[in-house]
């Protein structure tokens, strides 16, 4: 059965791997091991979205495909039962209202066994480093679209360094995103596309 | 100054004119970049670049006096307003003045499409689309059988609060029109101040891929590309019954003199070159070819990536328009695209906003050694809003560099 389902996640066979999930489930099959399938297959999504096989089309449909099944599934999993990769925080930056790209990178990081924190869309500065603070991410991710969003990113890497927030690593990403701007900004890696990590 | 405004106009028209009809230019001409920078070049919020028409023009007059880019593109302001060309599309009179929504367009109507600054965002924020649903999957049918019936009666009461009754409708209308005439004489005044300065006016209009409607407008972003996957034949029947009214909308700017209508795609970086050939292409294509047939050429803005569909362009006749490209390789798409079309793009923002005065002139002059032979290139920054802290001494590196080696 896993690897049927795994297949259909892949083959973006989406009523037909929430049907299988579901009798799986019913048929007393281990959630456990649902979830660990479907972080497989959106895991390789994932790569075939890097090797040029897939694109966002299909990250937003494996994202859709993986959130239905963990709806039923999460409840039969118990608090503390899967271990967390680490705690990411995440959040378009200020002036900028654009939401997909994050949202895909959200989708993909929870999948991928990540907590995930969103703060929203045109976060000022002052919340990412409150919130930096707060939650203390392993990873601060900032999303743009527009333009104006590379100064916003700049200034506030700038913020969350001049308050000492160094252990985290920070990861931009968005469709104005390039090499050019990780270095202007002084984040620690980029993407131009939601799913590169 | 040793040439005059009209003289100069003169070469820099010749200039583009050559580039875009696939000759050799006597050097490659240069786009401009507009937006954030223009407020705060001149001092001014961004707020009253979008809502205070008389500020506005002054901010612009100043950029274009001072960055000689051969075809500037300061202008006050608008956002995509695709959704109101096509409900307004059987009326060429008013559909060529829903082309773009300003700031107080957005007001009158007070839609979910648009954030403007000092309303829902900082008063320095840049104007943004944010698009939305305002259609539900099953609804499909009725978009198909009539789309301006549907957009008109079901969409635009939805997406507008001021449009929500009929009572309130008519009174919004009005003042949009109102404000259509504002907009329209300040750009007229633009154009006069443009024209005293020496730069061209090549007017522009717009079309729209038709899955680009659904997208940006109907169904949101998200949702159409999973109903591309879970209603593929409906998605497909309402792209087809979208082209009849988007070539209407388009053709009223050729009532007004114009011959050139700028096509900006969005889904086409969401899209595998299977479901891009089957869900998005064949309907654009139409549309291109159609309004070809009229004597009105395209000007597409390749959003994002592109190099995957990029075969694709050379489905349509030579000369059909001018491909200008955001993320795509410009030496690669114009290696494929020489002698069929013309290619525009090539400088990242990111450069512009992070480069230095060397790195500039290095990079032009790399990029131009491979894209300037055979002409038909027009060197341009790969999107048009430059950020407000984008250095101006390296929009000045840029003209000059493309004056050296151009």
């Amino acid at each position: 059965m896993q690897e049927e389902l795994f297949s259909r996640i892949v083959d973006m066979d989406e009523e037909g791997s929430i049907k299988l999930a579901k009798e799986y489930l019913e048929g007393g099959g281990d959630p456990q091991k649902l979830l660990e399938t479907c972080r497989n297959a959106i895991g390789v999504i994932g790569e075939k979205f890097e090797k040029g096989e897939y694109f966002l089309s299909e990250l937003i449909l494996g994202g859709e495909i993986f959130t239905s099944i963990m709806e039923f599934t999460l409840p039969h999993i118990k608090e503390g039962e899967t271990e967390k990769l680490g705690k990411i925080m995440l959040g378009t930056v200020k002036d900028d209202i654009h939401n997909i790209g994050k949202d895909i990178f959200k989708a993909f990081a929870e999948a991928a066994g990540f907590e995930v924190v969103d703060i929203g869309v045109d976060v000022p500065v002052e919340t990412f480093v409150e919130k930096a603070k707060e939650l203390k991410p392993d990873i601060i991710g900032m999303s743009c679209l527009i333009t104006a969003g590379i100064t916003s990113m700049k200034k506030t890497v700038e913020a969350l360094k001049a308050a000492c927030i160094t252990d985290a690593k920070i990861i931009i990403g968005g469709g104005r995103v390039d090499e050019e701007v990780r270095q202007l900004a002084g984040a620690d890696a980029w993407a131009d596309d939601a799913a590169r990590e | 100054m040793s040439k005059s405004a009209q003289e100069l106009a003169k070469e820099r028209q010749a200039r583009i004119e050559a580039a875009m009809n696939l000759e050799v230019p006597d050097r490659v001409p240069l786009r401009g970049v507009g937006g954030d920078i223009i407020p705060a070049y001149a001092g001014i919020t961004q707020q009253e670049f979008c809502y205070d028409y008389d500020k506005a023009i002054k901010a612009v007059e100043k950029f274009l006096k001072d960055f000689p880019f051969d075809w500037p593109s300061g202008s006050i302001p608008g956002l995509d307003g695709r959704v109101f060309s096509v409900a307004f599309s059987e009326f060429p009179e008013v559909a060529a003045g829903t082309t773009f929504i300003s700031g107080p367009m957005h007001d009158v109507l007070g839609d979910k499409y648009y954030r403007f600054p000092g309303n829902e965002t900082d008063v320095n924020a840049t104007p943004q689309f944010v698009g939305g649903t305002f259609m539900e999957p099953d609804e499909y049918d009725e978009l198909i059988e009539d789309p301006v019936k549907f957009v008109t009666e079901k969409v635009l009461p939805r997406a507008c609060a001021n449009l929500a009754t009929p009572r309130q409708a008519m009174a919004t209308w009005v003042k949009l029109g109102m404000e259509f005439n504002r907009f329209s004489a300040a750009g007229r005044q633009i154009g006069m101040i443009s024209a005293s300065l020496g730069y061209p006016s090549i007017r522009m209009g717009g079309a729209y891929a038709p899955l680009d409607i659904i997208g940006d407008f109907l169904r949101g972003i998200t949702n159409t590309v999973l109903d591309i996957r879970r209603y593929p034949d409906k998605v497909k029947k309402a792209t087809e019954a979208l082209v009849e009214p988007i070539i209407n909308y388009a053709l009223s700017y050729k009532k007004l003199g114009m011959n050139l209508v700028m096509i900006p795609l969005h889904l086409n970086e969401y899209l595998s070159p299977k479901l891009y050939k089957e869900f998005y292409w064949p309907t654009l294509k139409e549309v291109i070819l159609r309004l070809g047939k009229e004597g009105v050429k395209s000007w597409v803005f390749f959003e994002g990536h592109h190099e995957q569909h990029l075969e694709t362009i050379l489905e349509l006749p030579k000369g059909w328009g001018v491909a200008y490209f955001e993320k795509t390789d410009v030496v690669k798409a114009k290696e494929v695209l020489k002698g069929h079309t013309c290619v525009v793009g090539g400088i990242p923002i990111s450069l512009l906003v992070g480069g230095t005065h060397e790195r500039i002139k290095e990079y032009v002059k790399n990029l131009l050694e491979q894209v300037k032979p055979g002409g038909g290139f027009i060197l341009s920054p790969n999107i048009g809003t430059a950020p407000a802290e984008t250095p101006l001494e390296n929009l000045t590196a840029l003209i000059e560099a493309v004056e050296l080696y151009g």
